[in-house]
């Protein structure tokens, strides 16, 4: 058996749809490939698939990674070539590997935390003032507790927890003439409990005291995954 | 979506499930308009999930589209969400494949598959910036036309439409646009083109057609121009191993209601049920060979991904050497783990044998439809089944570890009594006490009751429905009967939405004020129970001046001329009247089956 690893990213043309909708549409392009797929044992077969994060809808993603074990030996090349071919616009596939350990833990639980970047998008003729939200992430960051609800399912109580800590970072880019804002957060994610980068995003904007009277919205993207490893984060790509 | 604008992009990122409004799906057709003499978007007047789930839709997509010099793109309703932001951001409604405002398009076609759709044709409408009445349109506005099962009483929506294609379109749809294109250059304007256009077999055009009323009630109708047929025929296709059909139809991203790969066995049906309007339009019976449907479910295999096929038509165990086929099926198919499955399955012990044979895994409910709880009326509506033959088929499933059944049943069947009705709740007692002796295992029943709605073109075109308050006390009838069954799970479809269903299924041209005004008043999805209002369909009727009881109630004569009777199904009207007569004398011996 072959554990093939492989990254790609999502762009506009594909970022409204759900996680789900894209556990579909990957396992149907693997369908589609020819590739020498395997599937677990017992009365509902499914695929030994699996993504490594899932991506929130309306977010586009320059590096995310899934896995998938084949039953015959393929090449990472081989593997491109006949996934990519059925993949649709929106999702291109930037790299393949083999994973030579078998043993290795499952993509989902390497990971640890996501960056993403958040542009505000100001509709024309409105001007934004960068100060004023520059100052308003510094008084959101001096929080000790910035209550999250978690959805616990089948309960109807709502739970909080503080989501502070799981906020890295969080910065705005350095201003530019004709650049728009950009929020850089760096955010814990993956089986320890992470934030919603729109969550926060949700937070500033409720802290910002000066009322908004122009239009503008925020357009999400997510830069790269980590892994935490001995305290210290790593980008998930190295060492794979 | 090639042309997505920031606008519109803006609008997905803050509604319920943006997909539906992408497109961009694997296997969707991008197709260059300048390329094309004739463009057509196919309308559909519910939500992308719904109308993806359409295997007519894929069918006529495939049949336009594998065509040069034509193409054909798709539109759904868009929801609540979306229509009020497409309101206040002036987002006309948009084609998915270009994104292209649907006015653009040479015509709009609706497929009409319900009735409690017609307020989102409307909607569909007015969001294009179509005028909503046919002779409201000029030169340059698209044709509006609308095919499917209402298009055989398509009165109500009459004054909306340009025409309507009677019956199968998938053969005559490409040849119709390529004429059409002809046609554009020849008449002198749109009034002549739809004269010329009425000449052709299954075009029914509805401003030719001038119905009269005696006493508030259709009476009659007259051809304004001579060269309109007087009878409309429908189309049909003859061969359907020739007749274009997807070998890889489009993949939706979000999951649509049917979200599987679909061959169609065979078209029509030879049970005969009374009430059945399919078993009526779609006759007579025409196959797909063996070979043609194992080779069409490799290729939509291979070019979906799917993990599911479904051996779909209005009764599949009838197919000949079924069995065979899902053995070539099993053959052909081989290591792609992909699951088939038999919609419509019938209470007898071959279709449960079928059932076992096809399902691998857990093996959870069943379901049937025997429709009534009595010998007698089932005889009446020609669901021919046997008690003796329910318990047995019942029997086989649970030895055969199948953990419970959904059974389907309907009230307001014409000559329903009480008892009837009271025998829907003994024969689940009797059934439910018999597999408590007979099984270690617990054996759920879960029963679904719906209201009966007298369809045109069937033999019970002439009865009425029944009425709202009866139909309430007969739920309840049930409600108290199950009430002291626990462990049957009963549910029943709202009688007002099946009153309203029933209102324009049998209606007239009358109507059509009282559908515009239901659609003003904010009336759109009726189908669906979170929408539904009855409220505003009431004050829509009042306003209009319909008494919507004198439609649903209306008990038709012989001798009266029905508001369709100038369409012809393909079944003549003696027949009907035949069957309508033997459901009323069903001590007589049946002969031979329904062809």
């Amino acid at each position: 058996m072959t554990r093939i690893r492989f990254s790609f990213a999502r762009g506009e043309a594909l970022k409204h749809i759900s996680h789900l909708d894209m556990m579909r549409l990957i396992q149907r392009a693997l369908r589609r490939s020819g590739l020498p797929l395997v599937y677990s044992e017992g009365y509902n077969p499914h695929l030994r698939f699996n993504l490594a994060l899932p991506l929130p809808v309306n977010v586009t993603a320059s590096e995310e990674y899934g896995e998938v074990i084949l039953a015959d030996p393929v090449t990472p090349d081989q593997f491109m070539a006949a996934f990519g071919e059925q993949l649709p616009a929106g999702l291109d596939l930037t790299g393949a590997w083999i994973e030579d350990d078998y043993s290795a833990p499952a993509l989902p639980s390497t990971v640890g935390a996501a960056l993403y970047r958040a542009t505000l998008v100001a509709e024309e003729g409105c001007r934004v003032d960068p100060v004023q939200y520059r100052q308003t992430l510094d008084r959101l960051l001096a929080k000790e507790e910035i209550l999250a609800p978690k959805t616990k399912k089948k309960k109807t109580k709502k739970v909080f927890v503080n989501v502070r800590s799981y906020i890295y970072e969080a910065y705005f880019n350095e201003p530019e003439k004709e650049r728009p804002l950009e929020l850089y957060m760096l955010l814990q994610a993956g089986s320890r409990g992470g934030v919603s980068p729109f969550f926060v995003i949700e937070q500033l904007e409720k802290e910002l005291t000066v009322e908004c009277n122009y239009k503008a919205h925020w357009e999400l993207h997510r830069e790269r995954l980590y892994r935490d490893q001995d305290q210290f984060l790593k980008p998930l790509s190295e060492g794979m | 979506m090639q042309a997505l604008d920031t606008k519109l992009k803006r609008l997905l990122s803050q509604v319920q499930k943006p997909a539906r409004y992408m497109g961009n799906e694997w296997n969707a057709r991008q197709k260059d308009h300048a390329e094309a003499a004739v463009r057509m978007v196919l309308a559909f007047p519910d939500l992308y999930e719904v109308g993806m789930s359409n295997q007519g839709l894929k069918i006529l997509y495939e049949s336009v589209n594998s065509r040069p010099g034509m193409l054909m793109e798709r539109a759904f309703a868009p929801g609540m969400d979306m229509e009020e932001l497409m309101r206040a951001y002036d987002q006309p409604l948009f084609a998915l494949e270009s994104g292209k405002p649907l006015a653009e398009f040479d015509l709009i076609g609706f497929s009409l598959q319900y009735e409690l759709s017609y307020t989102n044709v409307l909607n569909m409408l007015d969001l294009a910036g179509v005028p909503l009445y046919a002779d409201q349109r000029g030169e340059s506005d698209p044709l509006v036309v609308g095919g499917g099962p209402c298009a055989f009483n398509p009165e109500p929506l009459a004054p909306f439409f340009d025409f309507f294609v009677l019956g199968e379109s998938e053969e005559c749809l490409p040849e119709l646009l390529s004429g059409l294109d002809r046609l554009k250059k020849e008449a002198p304007d749109r009034k002549e083109l739809l004269v010329r256009l009425s000449e052709w077999e299954g075009i029914y055009v509805p401003s030719l057609y001038q119905p009269a009323y005696k006493e508030g009630k259709f009476s009659a109708i007259e051809r304004t121009d001579s060269r309109a047929p007087a009878v409309i025929r429908k189309r049909l296709v003859r061969d359907l191993d020739r007749a274009p059909y997807p070998t890889a139809p489009i993949v939706p991203y979000l999951q649509a209601i049917h979200d599987r790969a679909v061959v169609e066995l065979f078209r029509g049906c030879s049970r005969g049920c009374r009430f059945c309007q399919a078993g009526y339009i779609f006759r007579p019976v025409r196959r797909r060979s063996r070979d043609k449907l194992v080779e069409t479910a490799k290729q939509q295999i291979a070019e979906t991904g799917y993990e599911e096929l479904s051996l779909a038509s209005l009764s599949s165990a009838d197919y000949p050497d079924l069995e065979e086929l899902i053995n070539e099926l099993d053959r052909g198919l081989y290591g792609e783990q992909v699951k088939c499955n038999l919609p419509s399955l019938r209470l007898d012990s071959y279709s449960i044998k079928l059932a076992n044979r096809l399902h691998r895994g857990k093996r959870s409910n069943l379901t049937f439809a025997p429709e009534a709880a009595t010998e007698r009326l089932r005889r009446v509506i020609r669901k021919n089944i046997s008690e003796a033959e329910i318990f047995s088929a019942l029997n086989d499933a649970v030895d055969a570890g199948w953990q419970g059944f959904k059974l389907y049943f309907m009230i307001g069947l014409p000559t329903e009594t009480e008892e009837d009705v009271e025998a829907i709740v003994d024969l689940c007692r009797r059934l439910r006490q018999y597999f408590r002796h007979k099984s270690s295992r617990k054996i759920g029943i879960s029963v679904s009751v719906s209201t009966f709605v007298p369809k045109a073109h069937t033999p019970f075109q002439w009865e009425p429905q029944l009425s709202l308050p009866e139909v309430t006390r007969r739920q309840e009838i049930l409600q108290q009967g199950f009430k002291k069954m626990p462990g049957i799970d009963l549910s029943w479809h709202d009688a007002e939405t099946s009153f309203l269903e029933a209102v324009f299924a049998r209606g007239d041209r009358l109507l059509a004020p009282a559908l515009e005004k239901a659609w003003s008043l904010g009336c759109r999805f009726d189908g669906w129970s979170e929408h539904f209002s009855m409220p505003g369909w009431r004050q829509a009727f009042r306003e209009t001046g319909i008494e919507p009881e004198d439609y649903a109630l209306r008990r038709f004569g012989y001798d009266d001329l029905l508001p369709w009777d100038h369409l012809h199904c393909g079944v003549d009207k003696a027949v009907l009247i035949r069957e309508h007569q033997k459901a009323f004398n069903i001590d007589k011996p049946e002969q031979g089956e329904a062809q």
